[in-house]
């Protein structure tokens, strides 16, 4: 272990411990690790500085008084460098705990890992008793989750290629709003410049870095933006009435939102937003589901089955 | 985007954090302490020994941290300076809200929880400079998980409700679980499936229901995997080449041009193909074409007679 880290430990307890701003003369006296000229310390202390910043620690420069020509003096703000939840109770660091070991592996598994540290440091045992026995597991994610969610907090503009429906890698630059995980897929909603409308883009299908365009603050996020409930709307437009083999296409019937009893079959009504992946998703079940409506559907499938017996004839 | 930070400066990371950790466990083992911070023991006697040396300007017993751990368990006193633990950083701030919206996708929906989960969002998305909900669900159940975690913990055997996509049915199991994997985003369960006699593998998201079976040990026979009992078959991909990619698993899928895979399963390849609506044509093997055509043909008159009717 280098005397660089035990400076960096003692420079941050003495900063954090005053109550006044210490000037740079009374730092280097006290805090134990600065040696040699002056020169040669100011260097270590502007560098010390840099590194305690890229931790995330701040230190405040203050005590300027102009009528007195001072000495600038720093201080660690101790209500920036603790962590305060405000009133936490043993449930709160349960579901918290559960949180973050979602991540078990996954992008943002290190960060995950050093919240649950510091939540296991707050000293307030953990209430498992009171929350359902639980295994929730993130999905796995892409790398540039991180610098994604990077630029959305400094609302700063990415750009990345991706690959259309045809894998032909298509420039886009997008204004992101939010990311959003579901069914083993991530997901990244903004508004794509070049179109000027709002997109969704699926994490495995942008291929390999993304960057940032310009400046930070490039944009505003409407307020309350929520992926999955947009999603969820651009997934749910129309109405299909299909008819289902009674004791198969449990899939399409776990999706209705209503089911009459027809004899062998059965009648459902499923809310869809692609047309051409809903018909998908009904071909894959074969003889066991027919569309009764929309009728521009039914003739979708019907040239669709023509060209199957066609090729495969 | 993001670079990584030089070893002297995590050194410093850990130490700090390991004072507020060490004080909240007064008596833990250096050996409990490593693992914890993902260090050798070696590197957690480095670091106490170093943090042994910190403290208040001054430097003598009374400022100093008093730490203890000759005995190889760890207590520290007189460390107030450090003893909260820092405040949660942009990444540890994401990483909680995403677990906490699918913690909460993951409880019932009347469960008391939902404010408590709500209220800690708040407060964590203010301190993340986020204005957007970040969301997170998974399609396999959390408790469904946790039935299955500890079942391969206890070694326990577990009877499963499963949904083969492939055959459309459901199917009551029992199975000696292995191994849950990821592949493609998708959870798997590997196990000894003791109904088929065989070693099987289950998509999470398809078992409806688990629950766990004391085993008995003439249940626990050997068997042996079945080698490879993979079929060729060659596809011909003429639109909407990327979903088709994803849906055949190929590493270089070309337009036009026939092209080999290997599957498991005919029905699965029957399906697909019709999945894919035109988009993808079957080349061989030429009785499952066949089969295809016919099917197709029997669909075609459904929808011919009710159109005429």
């Amino acid at each position: 272990m280098s005397r660089k880290s035990e400076r960096l430990v003692n420079l941050t307890i003495a900063l954090l411990a005053t109550k006044r701003y210490l000037t740079k003369n009374e730092i280097f006296r006290s805090v134990e690790g600065y040696e040699g000229t002056d020169d040669a310390k100011e260097r270590m202390f502007e560098r010390d500085k840099d590194d305690l910043r890229s931790l995330g620690i701040e230190i405040e420069v203050g005590g300027l008084d102009p009528l007195f020509n001072d000495e600038a003096g720093y201080r660690i703000k101790p209500e920036d460098f603790k962590l305060d939840l405000g009133e936490i109770s043993g449930i709160d660091i349960a579901l918290l705990s559960l949180a973050a070991q979602a991540w078990n592996g996954e992008a943002l598994n290190e960060p995950a890992h050093s919240a649950l540290v510091k939540l296991q440091s707050m000293g307030i045992d953990s209430d498992l008793d009171a929350i359902p026995t639980l295994a929730p597991r993130m999905a796995s994610s892409h790398h540039e989750l991180t610098a994604v969610l990077n630029a959305i907090a400094s609302r700063t503009i990415i750009s990345f290629d991706y690959l259309s429906s045809d894998l032909v890698k298509q420039s886009r630059q997008v204004c992101a709003y939010a990311v959003a995980s579901r069914d083993g897929h991530w997901y990244l909603s903004g508004l794509d410049t070049a179109k000027d409308a709002l997109r969704t883009f699926r994490f495995d299908r942008i291929s390999e870095e993304i960057h940032t365009v310009g400046k930070s603050g490039a944009y505003e996020i409407p307020t309350g933006f929520d992926l999955l409930s947009t999603l969820d709307v651009e997934l749910n437009t129309s109405v299909a009435v299909v008819e289902i083999r009674k004791g198969r296409a449990h899939a399409l019937r776990k999706l209705a939102h209503k089911i009459e009893d027809a004899g062998e079959w059965e009648r459902i009504w499923i809310n869809y937003g692609d047309a051409t992946l809903f018909i998908d998703s009904i071909l894959w079940h074969l003889d066991d589901a027919f569309v009764v409506e929309p009728q521009s559907m039914r003739e979708s499938i019907v040239r669709t089955l023509q060209t199957l017996v066609k090729t495969h004839g | 985007m993001v670079k990584a930070k030089p070893a002297p400066i995590l050194d410093v990371e850990r130490l700090l954090a390991l004072v507020p950790f060490i004080s909240a466990h007064q008596g833990i083992s250096i050996k409990d302490l490593a693992s914890t911070f993902n260090v050798t023991p070696n590197q957690m006697n480095a670091d106490l020994t170093t943090l042994w040396m910190c403290g208040l300007p001054g430097y003598t017993a009374l400022e100093l941290m008093d730490l203890s751990f000759d005995s190889g368990y760890v207590t520290i006193r007189n460390a107030e300076t450090l003893q909260v633990p820092r405040a949660l950083n942009f990444d540890e701030c994401i990483s909680l809200l995403f677990g906490l919206d699918l913690v909460k996708n993951a409880l019932s929906e009347k469960s008391q929880l939902h404010p408590t989960i709500d209220a800690l969002v708040k407060r964590l998305a203010e301190k993340s400079g986020l204005t957007t909900a970040l969301r997170a669900t998974n399609p396999v159940s959390a408790g469904l998980r946790a039935t299955i975690e500890s079942a391969l913990k206890s070694k326990l055997d577990l009877v499963i409700d499963y949904h083969s996509l492939y055959s459309d049915e459901f199917t009551k199991r029992t199975i000696t679980p292995l191994e849950i994997r990821l592949d493609g985003g998708i959870e798997y369960l590997f196990a000894y499936c003791h109904t088929a006699d065989a070693f099987r593998v289950f998509r999470l998201d398809r078992i409806s229901e688990a629950t766990p079976k004391q085993v008995s040990e003439s249940h626990r026979k050997n068997a042996t995997v079945k080698s490879d009992d993979s079929h060729e078959c060659e596809i011909r991909i003429t639109s909407r080449l990327r979903l088709m990619s994803e849906r055949f698993s190929l590493q270089n899928p070309v337009l036009s041009a026939p092209q080999k895979m290997r599957t498991y399963s005919h029905q699965w390849v029957v399906r697909s193909i019709f999945a894919s609506a035109g988009s993808c044509e079957l080349v061989s093997p030429t009785p499952l074409r066949a089969q295809i055509a016919l099917k197709a043909q029997l669909m075609l008159d459904r929808y011919m007679q009710s159109e005429h009717a």
